[in-house]
């Protein structure tokens, strides 16, 4: 029986409502978890002081609890559209590809 | 690269699931509190070299019921001139009855047109048009053929093959809905009704991370989304005319009480496709996965 390190699990939390007309520490505690603007998402691994934050402000936020947690860069790419076309031909290849034959 | 490959993993779904980002993850999202699944694990960030477009293989015609995608194997496909893009599902597409039945009559219409998305923005094109797309496409010549292969409607006068809907199967898992029967028929009973995690089986995480399931859903991009034909089904060619400018426009920037003035000069570039050919495959072309043309 070989021991196998237990996978870290992550929060995802989105912000999906303002804490503006709220008091100080609510605004605070999603400061703290990385959240300045609606439906910004953040990673956070699962402890039990981010487990609190997020009780804190439960009624702000959606959480799942993921696997694997993404950068903003990695966030940015899956929002990266993709081109849509490709380049069957380019002008400049096909001089190439004439020069080559003869 | 790193970005590119995580997004082709999220694409690579080969289960009947949407695309991953393309769901209108906004009407899953709340503040309820839930409890955690195990089906809710991102993608992996898998090395993967094939590209695929589109996960949805089904269609339908105007009037009928889509057909499930088939599970497909990654294959490199080539071009006679250049190396295409391994398109949508390299496994053998499998049409329904009645797309075969309606697919010729479809073809056999005169003049086609296609909603073509070209960095997911639609653009209804039909052999002749002339597009001016809004922005510079970097990379391309004036003189280069250019393939369009994402598409979200053909049709003719009578007509249309569209993708069929993307299904809201992937609501973030920890979503509960809770049903409370009428007070004045049945009982003051509620249940609570846990939506179903798109794996079937329990398996490991890392197994599960192998594929695709309920992925992260981006809720402020989830609007307006679309499924995509595959791009087995037809054929639309668009060459590059040129590159179009603007005129120069001119932005004042100051601020009150404050003499200085700057300019800042704009004169921006559009690219100019004409659009060669928009085409429907035969039943018989697109089976025999005859890709030559």
């Amino acid at each position: 029986m070989s021991l196998t390190t237990p996978s870290v699990r992550f929060f995802r939390i989105t912000l999906l409502r303002s804490a503006i007309g709220l008091p100080k520490r609510t605004a605070g505690v999603l400061a703290a978890l990385g959240l300045h603007k609606r439906l910004r998402t953040v990673y956070h691994p699962v402890t039990q002081d981010v487990a609190g934050q997020i009780f804190a402000v439960k009624e702000l936020v959606d959480v799942q609890e993921v696997d694997q947690k993404l950068s903003d860069g990695q966030m940015r790419e899956l929002r990266r559209p993709g081109p849509g076309f490709w380049v069957e031909k380019r002008v400049g290849q096909q001089a190439q590809e004439e020069v080559e034959r003869t | 690269m790193l970005s590119r490959t995580l997004k082709r993993a999220l694409l690579d779904s080969r289960l009947p699931l949407p695309p991953t980002f393309l769901l209108p993850w906004a009407a899953g999202l709340t503040t309820v509190s839930h409890t955690p699944e195990a089906g809710n694990v991102p993608p992996p960030l898998i090395d993967s070299a094939q590209h695929v477009s589109t996960d949805r293989q089904a269609m339908k015609s105007a009037s009928k019921q889509p057909k499930s995608a088939s599970p497909a194997h990654t294959a490199p496909a080539t071009a006679p001139k250049l190396p295409a893009p391994s398109s949508t599902g390299t496994s053998p597409i499998a049409l329904s009855q009645s797309v075969r039945d309606l697919l010729p009559l479809l073809q056999a219409q005169g003049s086609h047109y296609i909603t073509a998305h070209i960095f997911d923005r639609p653009y209804l094109l039909t052999q002749g048009d002339t597009v001016r797309l809004p922005f510079f496409m970097k990379d391309v010549a004036p003189g280069d053929i250019l393939r369009l292969n994402k598409a979200s409607n053909i049709g003719s006068r009578d007509y249309t093959l569209k993708a069929s809907a993307a299904a809201p199967k992937l609501k973030s898992s920890t979503t509960t809905t809770v049903e409370v029967l009428d007070p004045t028929s049945g009982s003051l009973a509620s249940h609570s009704r846990v939506m179903p995690t798109p794996s079937p089986d329990s398996e490991t995480p890392s197994s599960t991370a192998a594929r695709t399931m309920a992925p992260h859903f981006i809720p402020h991009i989830a609007k307006g989304k679309v499924s995509y034909l595959d791009d087995r089904l037809f054929v639309c060619r668009a060459v590059v005319m040129g590159v179009e400018a603007e005129p120069m426009r001119v932005k004042e920037k100051t601020k009150r009480r404050q003499r200085k003035v700057k300019s800042v000069k704009s004169k921006h570039r559009y690219t100019i496709l004409k659009v060669k050919e928009v085409r429907i495959r035969g039943v018989e072309e697109i089976e025999g996965g005859d890709e030559l043309d």
